[in-house]
């Protein structure tokens, strides 16, 4: 037992040497910039996507076209501030 | 050799067309990449759990590096409830690694390339995300698309808005893969092609900006895995604690 403590109490040692050295964890504020861009333009596309086939449906283009390219935008908008608010969280 | 740079993405079958009631299910090129992926994780992992010892040897530590990573991962973004979860996110994280980082080798496939893929990978995570959302909240899920606190003249088109962000998931989710794989893959194999026509003088700049791209696409491979991993988390997370 004394030789797991001994090799246990070597690991902290070590780990205390390279903990100032060692690169911070940056992956996750990468991972959220990926995000942002892509985010955008699917809000758009899906809403146009159902804009135009509930105009198609419904037979009153281009009300539905309109309203929803709107909504995608406004959606788009909202995701990209919550993906921002994510990175400043880190 | 293919000077085509798109040539890479072209889907041939392997061996014999098969198909059941009209429905094309022969091997191809794809099915291949896929099946070797499988293979090496498999492997990857049985060598590394063979004889567990408490000082690991090399490749039980990275198998063991593997697992914190990941575990890490999701009980950052998605909390201790999540910990069922975590056998699947490992997968769709090692699958999608394996795969990216098979198609940096030359003359390899990338199958993370076809967006039906990438499509159907999240559509699996948004239904199951739906499904695991509604049964462990009921009906309360819908609250998803209400947050409190907002005028009640505001309300039909925060409502809007959510549903919208909702659905937009998958396409944000498949595209962002799909479109990473594609452009990295496909400017690799242009300032191959540059080398080729430039010659023995002119070749060394392409030659050099090759050399740095596939750096940037290592790291991009394993990015865009890890982004897929994450916003599964974050998705799971939302379908999980849901606090407004």
């Amino acid at each position: 037992m004394s030789e797991f403590d001994d090799l246990k109490k070597k690991i902290e040692l070590t780990k205390n040497k390279y903990k100032s050295s060692l690169p911070q964890n940056n992956n996750n504020i990468i991972a959220m910039a990926f995000r942002i861009g892509i985010e955008l333009v699917a809000a758009i596309f899906v809403a146009t996507f159902i804009g135009y086939y509930l105009d198609k449906w419904l037979g009153t283009k281009p009300i539905f076209i309109i309203i929803l390219f709107i909504v995608g935008v406004a959606s788009g908008i909202f995701n990209v501030v919550r993906s921002a608010k994510m990175i400043n969280k880190g | 050799m293919a000077t085509n740079p798109m040539h890479q993405f072209e889907v041939h079958r392997i061996g014999p067309s098969l198909s059941i009631s009209g429905v094309d299910v022969s091997f191809t090129n794809s099915s291949l990449f896929m099946l070797i992926s499988s293979i090496l994780i498999i492997t990857f992992f049985m060598i590394g759990t063979r004889k567990v010892n408490i000082v690991p040897d090399k490749i039980q530590l990275l198998n063991e590096i593997v697992f914190n990573f990941i575990s890490k991962m999701i009980s950052e973004t998605a909390g201790p409830k999540a910990k069922p979860y975590f056998p699947f996110i490992l997968t769709i994280f090692l699958f999608i690694l394996t795969l990216n980082m098979i198609g940096l080798l030359p003359y390899a496939f990338t199958v993370t390339s076809q967006i039906i893929i990438t499509f159907f990978l999240a559509v699996v995570i948004f239904i199951g995300v739906t499904i695991v959302g509604f049964a462990k909240n009921g009906i309360g899920f819908l609250k998803i698309f209400a947050p409190s606190g907002v005028p009640i003249f505001l309300f039909p088109i925060i409502v809007a808005i959510e549903i919208i962000s909702f659905l937009s998931r998958p396409i944000s989710l498949s595209v962002r893969l799909f479109a990473n794989m594609l452009a990295g893959h496909t400017m690799l194999k242009v300032f191959g092609g540059f080398v080729v026509s430039l010659g023995i003088i002119g070749g060394w700049l392409p030659l050099s900006f090759s050399v740095a791209l596939t750096a940037l696409e290592i790291l991009v491979a394993f990015l865009q895995a890890y982004v897929f991993a994450v916003l599964s988390c974050i998705y799971l997370n939302d379908a999980l604690n849901m606090h407004h």
